[in-house]
């Protein structure tokens, strides 16, 4: 079943061809509209009680216009039309020719082929007593999974996005983007030393999901799980040392290490350590690495991105060399490229950059229990919390509980750490890639700019041969 | 921009959804709404490559009834869509669970006279797009006239101006306007194999307060250009400079540690820690709600209680925690103004500065690390844990030897506040958390 999608604008063709005809009034090559009306609701609990709940309500209007290389954007939560023409004009701004330019002669509706939001009840449509009862659920799972828990917290969030794309080659298209997640917090307590643990899910799905697919009080379980572990870690060795990457959750590393720098605006500009290194090897034969925004339920995936385009699954390396880049229209245009449908935007207030979608390291051949058996003393990165990089190719990721490897086996638990590397050296040290390719949490989100957007990631166990990890031992 | 008669509207408005939320059967109702219109300009290589215009309008509201509370918002200000959202927000309270600490505050019979807070400068409105880019160009221009400067990421200028309103129905209307401008310039140095980066910004509420494209480029270019053709270090223990940006940093891991908020919920190491010493003397940090022209500065906070100054850390002694009414009431404390939206923000939230200069911090030092950039995210509140990625330029014998990089720096917010040997002089008001060069005795580096 798909959501029927809502229209809060009310515009006709007639409607959307003057704005559009505002915003190319002085000249520009290309203006789209991108119209937004999302609904957020939130539950959150805590001190066993049901705190608070709230809705929120975005809607607005943001109107951008191309003159060469250069972006007018502007936008307006305020629809009243002459407030609308205003933004256009401001938009327009960036254009200064002389004379304008005609938008496409008639809208035509496209519609996307893809399905990816695979539901029976749309979270936003769901009543709010059931909600409340899948908070209460994970909320005692993890409060009895061990007296250590002292506090918990639990929440679940959900939101509908109706966007509609117009632009002046002609294009009229919607999306009615669900999501939802449930999150839970654990701390657990022993003596002076007091610990955290994190778990949750969801996706683009409905909320059978808990039913069928992830119930609360495996969530709920899990956090719990995570923060008792932790009151017997102990510090994480300090140097260069073998790692392993669990699977799943370490997919971050993919994420950071070779996402971000394979999209298409750093290596336009000239700014990313891979701009010059299309065709070349910058790994090991094992490193396969995709984003596919197609993937049914998962939290990165859409029907159309935020221009418009169509998404198709995009291959960035293969076997170690750089294949290919996350485009928007506007790098795609400026370096002749097709567009791949990886441009995002946080919302109406923000004009659309290439973002990732579900990024993943594609699974190898090796045996997850051979690759921890090959290490004679390392560290094996476990649960994650997020990571940064910058153009250099420099970057981070934190971990916030791993295990000491210690002849072949998984020996003491250790806590945070933050591991550094830099992409092209790391990339050629991956040794081991395992069969089991899994996606890490389904809560994440990507912040580029400014702008949030929910993305996953995915990677098969792995094994970095020397990798600095920032432990104090 | 907003007007008077702007503001008037925006007044009345929250007046009435406050009325309204009271006959819907709500009994508290705080409204809170926002009025701004902002500019931004990215020039890049000598061209622009984005100008963003716009003006945008928000709602808040939080709803009590029966000790339940549930909030709503909203950037739809259609009267229809208020009031429904105001209804769903007094049917969905119900479904919450009663919460004894919920609620309002006590209004404050000492308001603060906003006029002496200088927080708008007609200056900024006032504005046209062709200086603002302008400045943007030249800032640029200036960076990029350094050969070594191989890249940019460009300059951009910003300006914003706003009107912020809020209205309860314990009796609380209050409004006031803020500008704010900033110009900032992020660069690349280096071959492609061999790259550095880094920026430098000005972020004021008065124009006249910016620093100049001049200084902005300059400081940028001496930023990005020290790191080149960085070493790799050994793993080992080390004193440690922070410059002020990082001590900034790591002043922003402690507020999310003293914020009432984090306490009461235990999911802060300091909790149950009032009155304990928590660092060594040198340590003095101030919440400070009403220094004139800082970004930080507000006459009162988003449950409309007055700002004020609060002496968080005296000496190493901690002597307060930063809350909201709720915080507050569970911890059986006082709210000290530093309620944003549901949660706890800082006002102008700093580290009182010493007397040593920089160069006396450094020169001190007979090997050591000045860290100048961090990467990633490693910081847990609950354990005070460190462990960050880093940047910085080795020290030996008092003097900056060669800078390194893809290190890391850990250790324990705990520890790092018994161990700072050193607090400069140079403390400058650049975001709403501040503070100097500090000289920690010793922490972790991984290396090689």
């Amino acid at each position: 079943m798909s959501i029927v999608f809502e229209d809060h604008f009310h515009f006709g063709p007639d409607d959307l061809r003057r704005i559009l005809d505002a915003a190319l009034q002085t000249g520009g090559d290309f203006a789209d509209l991108f119209l937004e009306y999302r609904v957020y609701n939130s539950i959150h609990m805590e001190e066993d009680l049901i705190k608070e709940t709230s809705e929120s309500i975005s809607l607005g209007l943001g109107i951008r216009v191309w003159s060469g290389e250069k972006t007018g954007y502007g936008f307006t939560n305020d629809l009243a039309f002459d407030k609308i023409l205003r933004a256009a004009r401001s938009a327009a701004a960036i254009a200064s020719s002389e004379g304008t330019t005609a938008a496409a002669a008639g809208l035509i509706r496209a519609t996307s082929p893809l399905s990816v939001y695979p539901l029976r009840e749309a979270p936003h449509r769901g009543d709010l007593t059931g909600k409340i009862g899948l908070v209460k659920d994970a909320y005692a799972a993890c409060q009895s999974h061990h007296p250590a828990v002292k506090k918990v917290k639990a929440g679940l969030q959900d939101q509908i996005q109706y966007v509609t794309i117009v632009n002046s080659e002609g294009l009229l298209v919607s999306d009615a983007r669900p999501l939802v997640k449930l999150t839970c917090v654990a701390i657990a307590e022993k003596g002076a030393v007091r610990e955290y643990g994190y778990s949750g899910g969801g996706g683009r799905v409905g909320l059978e999901y808990f039913a069928e697919n992830l119930s609360p009080a495996v969530i709920g379980r899990e956090a719990a799980r995570e923060a008792v572990q932790l009151l017997d870690a102990r510090d994480a060795p300090a140097g260069e040392m073998p790692v392993v990457l669990s699977p799943g959750h370490a997919g971050v590393f993919i994420h950071e290490a070779v996402g971000h720098l394979l999209e298409a605006d750093f290596n336009r500009k000239k700014t990313s350590v891979f701009w010059n290194k299309m065709g070349r090897r910058v790994g090991t034969s094992l490193v396969s690495i995709y984003d596919d925004p197609t993937i049914p339920g998962f939290r990165g995936s859409y029907a159309v991105d935020d221009e418009g385009t169509v998404p198709s699954k995009t291959q960035l390396i293969e076997k170690g060399v750089v294949v290919g880049l996350l485009q928007d229209r506007l790098s795609a245009r400026l370096m002749g490229k097709t567009p791949t449908g990886h441009g995002r935007r946080q919302d109406y207030t923000d004009y659309p950059i290439p973002r990732m979608a579900n990024t993943f390291i594609a699974a190898g051949e090796d045996d997850p229990a051979e690759i921890i058996k090959s290490v004679r003393k390392g560290f094996y990165a476990d649960q994650f919390s997020g990571g940064q990089v910058e153009d250099s190719g420099k970057f981070t990721f934190s971990v916030t509980s791993g295990f000491l490897i210690e002849e072949g086996r998984l020996t003491a638990p250790v806590k945070q750490a933050t591991l550094i590397g830099s992409n092209v050296e790391i990339l050629k040290r991956v040794e081991m890639v395992g069969s089991d390719l899994t996606f890490g949490l389904q809560t994440g989100s990507c912040g580029k700019e400014g702008q949030d957007v929910p993305v996953t990631d995915g990677c098969p166990t792995i094994k970095i041969s020397r990798m600095t990890v920032g432990g104090r031992e | 921009m907003s007007s008077p008669a702007g503001n008037r509207e925006l007044l009345s408005l929250a007046e009435r959804l406050v009325r309204f939320g009271q006959t819907s059967g709500a009994d508290e109702i705080e409204v809170g709404l926002g009025d701004g219109t902002e500019f931004g300009v990215d020039v890049r290589m000598g061209e622009v490559e984005n100008l963003v215009e716009a003006g945008s309008r928000a709602l808040g509201v939080r709803i009590i009834k029966d000790g339940k509370t549930a909030f709503a918002s909203s950037s739809d200000l259609e009267p229809e869509t208020l009031e429904r959202l105001i209804r769903n927000a007094v049917r969905r309270a119900e479904l919450a669970n009663r919460d004894e600490f919920a609620g309002l505050p006590e209004l404050s019979d000492r308001p603060v006279d906003s006029a002496s807070l200088d927080l708008f400068d007609p200056a900024v409105p006032a504005l046209e797009a062709k200086r603002m880019i302008a400045l943007a160009h030249e800032t640029e221009r200036i960076a990029l006239s350094d050969k070594r400067i191989t890249n940019s990421h460009g300059a951009s200028f910003s300006s914003h101006e706003g009107c912020s309103v809020l209205a309860s129905s314990n009796g609380f209307l209050g409004e006031y306007r803020k500008t704010y401008c900033s110009l900032s310039v992020s660069l690349q140095a280096g071959d492609t194999d061999d790259l550095v980066e880094d920026f430098w910004y000005s972020s004021r509420i008065h124009f006249a307060d910016l620093e100049s494209p001049e200084v902005i480029a300059r400081t940028a270019v001496a930023r990005t250009v020290r790191q080149l053709h960085p070493r790799k270090i050994k793993t080992q223990r080390v004193p440690v400079v922070f410059e002020p940006l990082m001590t900034s940093g790591i002043l922003g891991f402690l507020f999310s540690c003293i914020s009432g908020t984090a306490v009461y919920q235990q999911a802060s190491f300091l909790a149950g820690r009032l009155g304990e010493r928590i660092g060594n003397d040198r340590v003095t940090v101030i919440d400070d709600g009403l220094l004139p022209r800082l970004l930080g500065t507000g006459p009162f906070d988003s449950e409309g209680l007055p700002s004020r100054r609060t002496v968080v850390v005296e000496k190493g002694v901690l002597l307060n925690y930063l809350c909201n009414t709720y915080a507050a009431r569970k911890l059986g404390l006082r709210s000290t103004g530093n309620a944003d939206g549901s949660g706890v923000g800082p006002n102008n939230f700093y580290l009182q500065p010493g007397t040593p200069s920089a160069e006396e911090i450094i020169g001190s030092c007979e090997k050591g690390l000045l860290l100048i950039r961090t990467l990633g995210h490693g910081l847990n509140p609950v354990s005070g844990d460190i462990s960050r990625g880093a940047f910085g330029l080795w020290i030996e014998n008092g003097e900056i030897a060669y800078p390194v990089s893809e290190i890391t720096i850990s250790g324990n917010l705990g520890e790092l506040l018994k161990n700072i040997e050193m607090v400069g002089s140079d403390l400058e008001f650049r975001g709403s958390i501040c503070a100097p060069t500090i000289k920690v005795a010793e922490m972790q580096i991984s290396g090689l």
